[in-house]
């Protein structure tokens, strides 16, 4: 189940607030959000279930047991905490990467005159489990570290890996971030209307700008963009952006207000990357909680900045290249990141000097430009989209214009949202309070405005006319 | 204000949730053509396969209280992102649903509203927007036209001395598209049928695209609706007219009726507000000779009154003015006492032509190729049929399947009528649903 669709809008969430708010119990609370969070994971592919209810037992088990061993022997958790770890990413690793691996191999040995011995997994992928596996592997180095206790409640334990809210995109929550609030959380109004706004906030980014940002972006890169102008092809990379950007952080932000409905307090995913004024920064603004994890537990054990800083920073942009699909155009997305986080390092002083309008102009056709990388799994068709994008004799098709002519009222509205005004107006200026003063009192108007014009075209995305009759 | 806030979000979510419930239910949707999804039934296999939380999804989405006031309002919400400058060209992409399955769909019962197959899948191909314009784009080939003039053919060989054989292909609206640079499409389209023409042997070929072509600055398709206007089919039958040897009676000498507001099927696929501005005005003419008609079901001939024209079609419904719509053999019987008899075999668009046929025939019999079962061959002998008319639309003539579901029509069971007793009354309740508005006046 997704967050915007009607299903979910207008039968899943009504029945969750309710099964939710109807007693003050805890423990009702926790196994209504457990029942609940099921019921939406097993929507798609019940069978998953299975996998992620295996999961969550073992990692319970793995956590308890670390924290026993830390009391005898620290090699002993630290072995337990290996295997954990290991057998996590091994599913992960078995689940998301076995095909892609198992392709590569073969084609390796194809040229020795050999063949892999066991037939290709399927490309059958657990939902979530990139999100899930990476909070669990969290959750057992903090133990691990002593950063946190290990979670003695089964029901509490699964809440934290179940909860629907963050289950199968994210945001990756640490554990040590909510586990007070899985014996103890009080929602009051203010909780409710905040968790509200962000949830109407996260449905219209999605539906409204993402979506339309998605028709285009079918229409220039999925149509054969061969017979594309360069600056079509931009366009559709341009859009791209946009659509990856606004689906993701509306999801993110209907995550964060769901959660602050149920009484947990999620940490913020983005911070308006597009104002970024270099790679460092927009790593900093784009799925936070992804770089934290990496940051957390990759780049710091591996020395951080202390010793071989660049190559750290290579190995966690591969790794965070790797991670958002087994095709080798995300590895060089990362690749290519990682490579101008490093020039970025060396260049430091000097761009320290840079107006910033220069950098921040840099940063964003290099994000732009990495979006085509992101967007074709294909190798030869990225190889000739790219060399389109900078060579194209093609004029500009008639449509082009009337496409920006049609959307005019929405990219300014692009625009906008993506500004980072909270930073123009300093929390605490005159300005800012203003604004926050005002916002407050038209919330329910924005709300009902955002939800209205989601649901028309929710709606709307489901009318499939037929030419005759079918009855 | 939080409190109006929370108050208000839980009052539409779950006002929403109650509506699934109380909310009235609606089966069928007129705009969109089809069925609404049905609630799922449990099964275990369907539920570990994701199948029946699917098929709930479709239910909720399906049956969503106010439905098409919403779908109305995205189609406005789309309109509002933008500025819409006049005469600008725009490209609508097909969101992929159109049915592409010519077994699915058929009717089994004519009791009912008229089934439909959706073998013109070419709809699911780009089309054009200019200036509340739709015109589907393309020309078809030559060597599709040459497969059907081969079709032609062999019923012209088979029926040979006995039944005279008319080709009358229509072309597709895109052209006669009023932009120099679409051009192009307009020679495609003529290349194609004239290959008909071209390769035709032993049968008569209709030059409808030189008629069209010829009064290309008329109303001959609509302009939200991808069938073509009664005009369109008069120019067609004259082209008949002159293959066949008849006089053609002129427009002046039938009645004409209008009707406004016809928002076809074009506008309820692309939902373009550009389109619902400019909707059609639905002319059509009645020739004076009076007719009878019975309509059969796909299987057998148990006649079942039915009408000429059905004045009472209307809003997205008027094209079924013509013959009340498709159905899978018609039979019109005329107070012409001349003993002539023609079968025209005809996918949509040969409705509005098949309609001025009446003032040359005793009897005009009407076959959909697409849904008719009945054996063709038998009843050209038993009814002692004079010519047969291909009146089709081309992209239905133009695809390797609808050719050989033509040819079949001489091979396939069903046995031939005994001359049909012509009912006293026409039924008029025909294809209209109770539930279409349309602003309809009578000239």
């Amino acid at each position: 189940m997704v967050f915007s669709s009607l299903t979910f809008i207008y039968a899943f969430l009504p029945l969750a607030i309710l099964a939710h708010y109807l007693t003050k119990n805890i423990l009702f609370r926790n196994i209504t959000l457990i029942l609940f969070s099921l019921v939406f994971y097993a929507w798609g592919e019940p069978l998953w279930l299975f996998l992620l209810l295996i999961t969550a037992i073992f990692d319970f088990g793995v956590g308890l047991l670390i924290e026993r061993m830390l009391l005898k022997s620290k090699a002993k958790a630290k072995a337990v905490l290996i295997f954990g770890v290991v057998v996590n990413l091994s599913l992960l690793i078995g689940y998301k990467y076995g095909g892609f691996l198992w392709d590569n191999i073969n084609m390796l040995l194809q040229n020795f005159g050999w063949e892999m011995p066991f037939p290709r997994p399927t490309n059958s992928l657990p939902i979530g489990i990139s999100f899930y596996s990476f909070q669990v592997i969290a959750y057992l180095v903090d133990v691990y570290r002593r950063d946190t206790p290990a979670q003695k409640n089964p029901i509490n334990f699964l809440v934290c890996i179940s909860m629907f809210p963050h289950l199968v995109a994210g945001p990756i929550i640490r554990y040590s971030k909510i586990h007070d609030e899985l014996d103890n959380r009080k929602v009051n109004w203010s909780d409710l209307s905040y968790g509200i706004n962000r949830f109407c906030f996260g449905l219209f980014k999605k539906v409204i700008i993402a979506n339309t940002a998605g028709e285009l972006v079918q229409k220039y890169l999925e149509d054969g963009f061969h017979d594309l102008s360069s600056y079509e092809g931009w366009f559709g990379i341009a859009m791209f952006s946009i659509q990856i950007y606004f689906d993701f952080s509306g999801y993110s932000d209907m995550a964060i207000g769901l959660a602050r409905m149920f009484g947990f307090h999620f940490d913020e995913n983005f911070r308006h990357p597009y104002a970024a004024i270099s790679v460092g920064d927009f790593y900093r603004r784009w799925h936070i909680s992804l770089g934290r994890f990496f940051r957390d537990y990759v780049y710091i054990p591996l020395g951080g900045n202390r010793k071989f800083q660049l190559r750290n920073i290579v190995i966690v942009w591969l790794l965070t290249g790797i991670w958002h699909g087994a095709s080798w155009n995300f590895l060089l997305w990362g690749a290519y990141f990682g490579c101008f986080m490093v020039i970025e390092k060396l260049l430091d002083r000097f761009l320290q000097k840079t107006p910033r309008i220069l950098r921040h102009t840099y940063t964003l056709i290099l994000i732009v430009f990495s979006r085509g990388i992101f967007y074709f799994t294909d190798w030869n068709q990225l190889k000739s989209f790219t060399i389109n994008l900078f060579t194209s004799n093609n004029a500009i098709g008639a449509g082009f214009y009337t496409d920006l002519y049609e959307h005019v009222f929405w990219f300014v509205a692009v625009v906008l949202l993506c500004i980072p005004w909270e930073e123009i107006y300093t929390e605490g200026s005159k300005l800012n309070r203003g604004t926050s003063k005002l916002y407050g009192a038209l919330s329910p108007a924005f709300n009902l405005a955002f939800i209205a014009l989601s649901t028309a075209m929710l709606v709307d995305s489901t009318y499939n006319p037929f030419i005759y009759f079918r009855f | 204000m939080k409190y109006v806030n929370v108050i208000l979000f839980f009052a539409i979510i779950f006002a929403g949730l109650i509506s699934y419930f109380i909310g009235p239910v609606q089966k069928i949707s007129y705009e969109e053509k089809r069925k609404l999804a049905a609630f799922p039934e449990f099964e275990m296999d369907k539920y570990l396969k994701g199948h029946f939380t699917d098929s709930i999804d479709e239910y909720m989405d399906d049956h969503f209280i106010f439905r098409k006031f919403w779908i109305d309002a995205a189609s406005k919400i789309r309109w509002a992102r933008g500025i819409h400058p006049k005469n600008q060209e725009k490209v609508f992409r097909s969101r992929g649903n159109l049915a592409k399955n010519p077994d699915a769909g058929l009717p089994q019962s004519s009791d009912t509203v008229p089934a439909y197959l959706d073998i013109e899948a070419e709809y699911s191909g780009d089309m054009l927007i200019i200036d509340g314009s739709v015109f589907p784009m393309g020309g078809g080939s030559p060597a599709m036209g040459k497969a059907f003039a081969r079709m032609v053919n062999d019923y012209a060989e088979k029926f040979k001395g006995k039944v005279r054989i008319f080709s009358a292909v229509a072309p597709l609206s895109s052209a006669f598209i009023p932009v120099e640079k679409y051009r192009y499409l307009n020679g495609q389209n003529k290349r194609t049928l004239q290959a008909i023409g071209d390769n035709l042997n032993g049968a008569y070929f209709c030059d409808v695209f030189k008629y069209l072509n010829d009064h290309s600055s008329e109303k001959l398709f609509f302009s939200t609706d991808h069938h073509w206007t009664a005009n369109g089919a008069f120019h067609a039958y004259q082209a008949f007219c002159s293959a066949a040897g008849f006089k053609a009676v002129q427009r002046e000498e039938m009645d004409k009726k209008t009707k406004y507001g016809f928002l076809g099927t074009l506008y309820e696929r692309t939902r373009d507000q550009s389109v619902r501005n400019n909707a059609d005005t639905f002319v059509y003419y009645i020739p004076k000779t009076s007719s009878t008609a019975v309509r059969y079901d796909a299987y057998g001939y148990k006649p079942i009154k039915s009408n000429t024209f059905c004045h009472g079609s209307r809003g997205g419904m008027s094209y079924s003015t013509f013959l009340c719509g498709d159905n899978p053999l018609m039979k019109i019987t005329t107070n012409n006492k001349n003993g002539k008899k023609v079968v025209v075999i005809k996918n949509s668009m040969g409705n509005a032509f098949s309609v001025y046929l009446i003032s040359h025939y005793e009897e005009v019999w009407v076959m959909d190729f697409r849904y008719a079962k009945q054996n063709l061959a038998e009843l050209i002998e038993v009814n002692e049929i004079d010519d047969v008319v291909f009146a089709i639309g081309m992209y239905g003539a133009m695809s390797s399947g609808t050719i050989g579901m033509m040819r079949r029509l001489l091979t396939q069971t069903g046995s031939a009528p005994p001359p049909a007793p012509v009912p006293s009354e026409p039924d008029t309740s025909a294809v209209v649903p109770a539930n279409v508005e349309i602003k309809d006046t009578l000239e």
